[in-house]
């Protein structure tokens, strides 16, 4: 029971994290982009591409199972992500954005999700891998529990990315013409606040934790080009869940699908796990068809 | 059209061939086999068809059965359960046929055993059908015993693996396979041996495949304290699930099935988590009965007898006719009767090819017992019409894959026997 709380938890955060994405660029942009899953692939396997490079720099750090390769490597992802993500919009998005059908958006970033997975498949082949290959043994914490440091490592780092975005958000003047956007696009352009610079950030912002998320879940569970096909569903939970555009809600939506998935399985057998997310989905729009919590006015609208 | 162009075909290649062999016979005796010589399995299907026809061409030359020639007479179920019951009725009701072999597909042999050759007293031997069902089947009665298959199921697989953990000393262990009939079957049947012998399944978690992390069904399989694992499932997702298991304190008592015997496995995991692991796989048989098969093959077709199914086949059709010239009469009942008599037992051995064949006639006509020793090695069918094969345990000693130990048939049958007896 106590076992399934921590790998609740731990699940829970890294979609929280990449929730946070996704719920910015629904919020501001308005569109669900269906190749954001991807950009955590792109993100985890840009790091393995760094960890390879960079190997040389060092072995692992006390209880962890990687050392400053993969801490480096993360940040060289978070800057590939971005890239990546600017590129998509700037090739793909932007383009289309003047289209009234907000379907044309979607569908393009279906076709943009499958280049990537596929672009990476060819890359990185199709076979799953690690970015090390030793096992990590988990240390038993408690009767019924037992918890890897890298695991830790994972949800601290989780943590404190989400208090700094909420922080960034609620003090800076980026993050405040930010929520300005997403609140009401033409009061905030009216203000002369550049639409195309905060487009910018949001990308950069959500690329990086998607990045993040793509790493940390490669480190806790394993490689894969599937990564962000299987991600993408509890996403979109975790993001309707707390309300398109809402943060806070986005880490707590994303909290409830891993916990809810985790405990699935008492109930449930295993193979059906990943129906949960929907039923919590279904149920919640059912009830209230916002999310748990507010929205943004730009987005319910 | 077709099928009365095939059988044309067929007939017209058994009486050329009877023409050339040595003691040209007045009367025939039709043998049936219907197999998916079109459809999804044509790749393979008509290389089996090969095979039958191999051992009906050697029985020939050595006189044929009962002083008549064989007339082979292979349909085509074009990968259709429906094409393929015709085709059996067709066999049955108008070509009189004592004995069908086939089919290749599980799906297509199971309709045809209980809509056409089971009412109608006819033999079914199948070279390929491994589906548990047919076991299921036989044990309720519902083949009438009618029902034969020379390619090793799951379950003997299963209770070498509950007797080797038994023999470790393991006293309650998790089974984790994958989500799938082969996985299912081997898992319940280990399950019952398992427990047979005096141990308990601690629990049985199914998994789907292609899962980024199975850690939920290993946290479920590590309930109730298990002090091993047997682990059913391929390669690339049971060393995820492994990885998980190690490092989530599972024990490293490990039992691994025969698709785990890959190197991509053991460098996934780590060796130095495997060195108390144990897996299994079928041995490859060898022998000078196997030799026999494998040269007359050459010598017939130019090429090695390297495709599934080509022994197997050729040891059904050899069955179907040896339990034929036994039982004295070309009928369905009477060769069911007598399969036993000519395989198991202390008789005689006598090996594939005609100067075996030959061999075996003479011993029957003095009333000599004999046993038939095939393409496949000794041949020994249980009460369910299923035979065991050889195994081979496997281990990781020092980085690489090792063979452990090797399981003959004698010592499979033994296991099976002990589980059978509680």
């Amino acid at each position: 029971m106590l076992q399934a709380l921590a790998d609740g938890i731990l699940t829970g955060a890294i979609i929280a994290l990449g929730a946070i994405g996704l719920t910015l660029t629904m919020g501001i942009l308005r569109f669900a982009n269906f190749a954001h899953a991807e950009l955590i692939t792109w993100g985890a396997y840009m790091a393995l591409a760094a960890v390879s490079l960079l190997g040389p720099l060092g072995g692992p750090i006390g209880p962890f199972s990687f050392g400053l390769p993969l801490i480096l490597g993360t940040i060289a992802a978070m800057a590939l992500t971005s890239v990546l993500a600017l590129a998509i919009d700037g090739l793909v998005f932007r383009q289309l954005r003047g289209t009234s059908n907000h379907l044309t958006l979607v569908f393009a970033s279906f076709g943009v999700s499958l280049l990537v997975r596929m672009l990476i498949l060819l890359i990185f082949g199709g076979a799953a891998t690690y970015y090390s290959n030793t096992l990590q043994i988990a240390i038993p914490v408690a009767p019924g529990l037992r918890l890897m440091p890298d695991q830790l490592f994972a949800l601290g780092l989780a943590a404190v990315l989400v208090v700094a975005l909420y922080l960034f958000l609620q003090h800076t003047r980026l993050g405040l013409s930010m929520r300005a956007l997403a609140e009401n696009p033409d009061l905030t352009r009216v203000n002369g606040v550049s639409t195309a610079r905060v487009i910018r950030w949001t990308w950069i912002i959500g690329a990086s934790l998607a990045a993040v998320a793509g790493v940390l879940y490669g480190l806790t569970v394993q490689l894969r080009p599937e990564v962000g096909f299987h991600l993408i569903l509890p996403l979109f939970a975790a993001a309707i869940l707390g309300g398109v555009g809402n943060i806070p809600g986005a880490v707590i939506g994303g909290m409830i699908v891993g916990l809810a998935e985790s405990f699935a399985v008492f109930i449930l057998p295993p193979g059906y796990k990943m129906a949960v997310p929907f039923l919590i989905l279904l149920a919640v729009l059912y009830v209230r068809p916002t999310g748990l919590f507010a929205g943004t006015a730009g987005a319910a609208k | 059209m077709r099928r009365y162009l095939c059988s044309t075909a067929a007939a017209l290649a058994a009486t050329t061939f009877a023409a050339g062999s040595a003691s040209a016979q007045s009367c025939e005796v039709n043998v049936g086999a219907v197999l998916s010589v079109t459809g999804s399995m044509a790749a393979i299907g008509s290389a089996i068809g090969d095979a039958g026809q191999l051992a009906v061409d050697h029985f020939n030359e050595a006189g044929g059965v009962n002083g008549c020639d064989v007339n082979y007479i292979l349909r085509d179920d074009q990968g259709s359960p429906n094409v393929g019951v015709d085709a059996a009725k067709t066999l049955v009701e108008i070509e009189n046929v004592p004995v069908i072999l086939g089919a290749i597909q599980s799906g297509i042999s199971l309709p045809i055993l209980s809509s056409v050759t089971v009412p109608a007293g006819v033999t079914q031997i199948s070279c390929c059908s491994s589906a548990p069902s047919f076991t299921e089947l036989a044990e309720e009665g519902g083949t009438d015993g009618y029902w034969f298959r020379t390619l090793p199921t799951d379950r003997p697989q299963a209770v070498v693996m509950a007797t080797i953990a038994r023999e470790k000393g393991y006293e309650r262990i998790a089974v984790v396979h994958v989500n799938s009939d082969y996985g299912n079957s081997l898992a319940g049947n280990f399950e019952q041996a398992f427990e047979a012998l005096g141990g308990e399944v601690s629990s049985i978690t199914p998994y789907n495949q292609e899962q980024a992390s199975y850690r939920a069904e290993i946290n479920r399989a590590l309930q109730g304290d298990p002090d091993s694992l047997f682990l059913i499932a391929f390669p690339a997702d049971g060393a995820t699930a492994a990885r998980e298991w190690i490092s989530f304190g599972g024990s490293q008592n490990m039992l691994l099935s025969n698709a785990l015997r890959a190197e991509e496995f053991v460098n996934a995991v780590g060796a130095q988590y495997l060195t108390e692991a144990v897996g299994i796989d079928n041995a490859q048989v060898e022998g000078e009965s196997v030799e026999a098969f494998n040269a007359s093959w050459k010598e017939q077709y130019e090429s090695d007898p390297s495709g599934p199914g080509l022994h197997t086949m050729y040891d059904a059709a050899a069955v179907a006719l040896l339990a034929m010239e036994q039982a004295g009469e070309a009928d369905g009942t009477a060769i069911r009767d007598s399969v036993r008599e000519i395989t198991g037992g202390e008789g005689e051995e006598v090996y594939p090819g005609p100067e075996g064949f030959a061999k075996a006639k003479e011993l029957i006509a003095a009333g000599e017992p004999i046993r038939y020793v095939g393409a496949t090695g000794p041949i020994t069918f249980d009460d369910n019409g299923d035979v065991t094969g050889p195994y081979l345990t496997w281990g990781v000693e020092d980085g690489a894959l090792v063979t452990l130990d090797t399981w003959d048939i004698e010592r499979v049958n033994e296991a099976m026997a002990g589980v059978s007896e509680e």
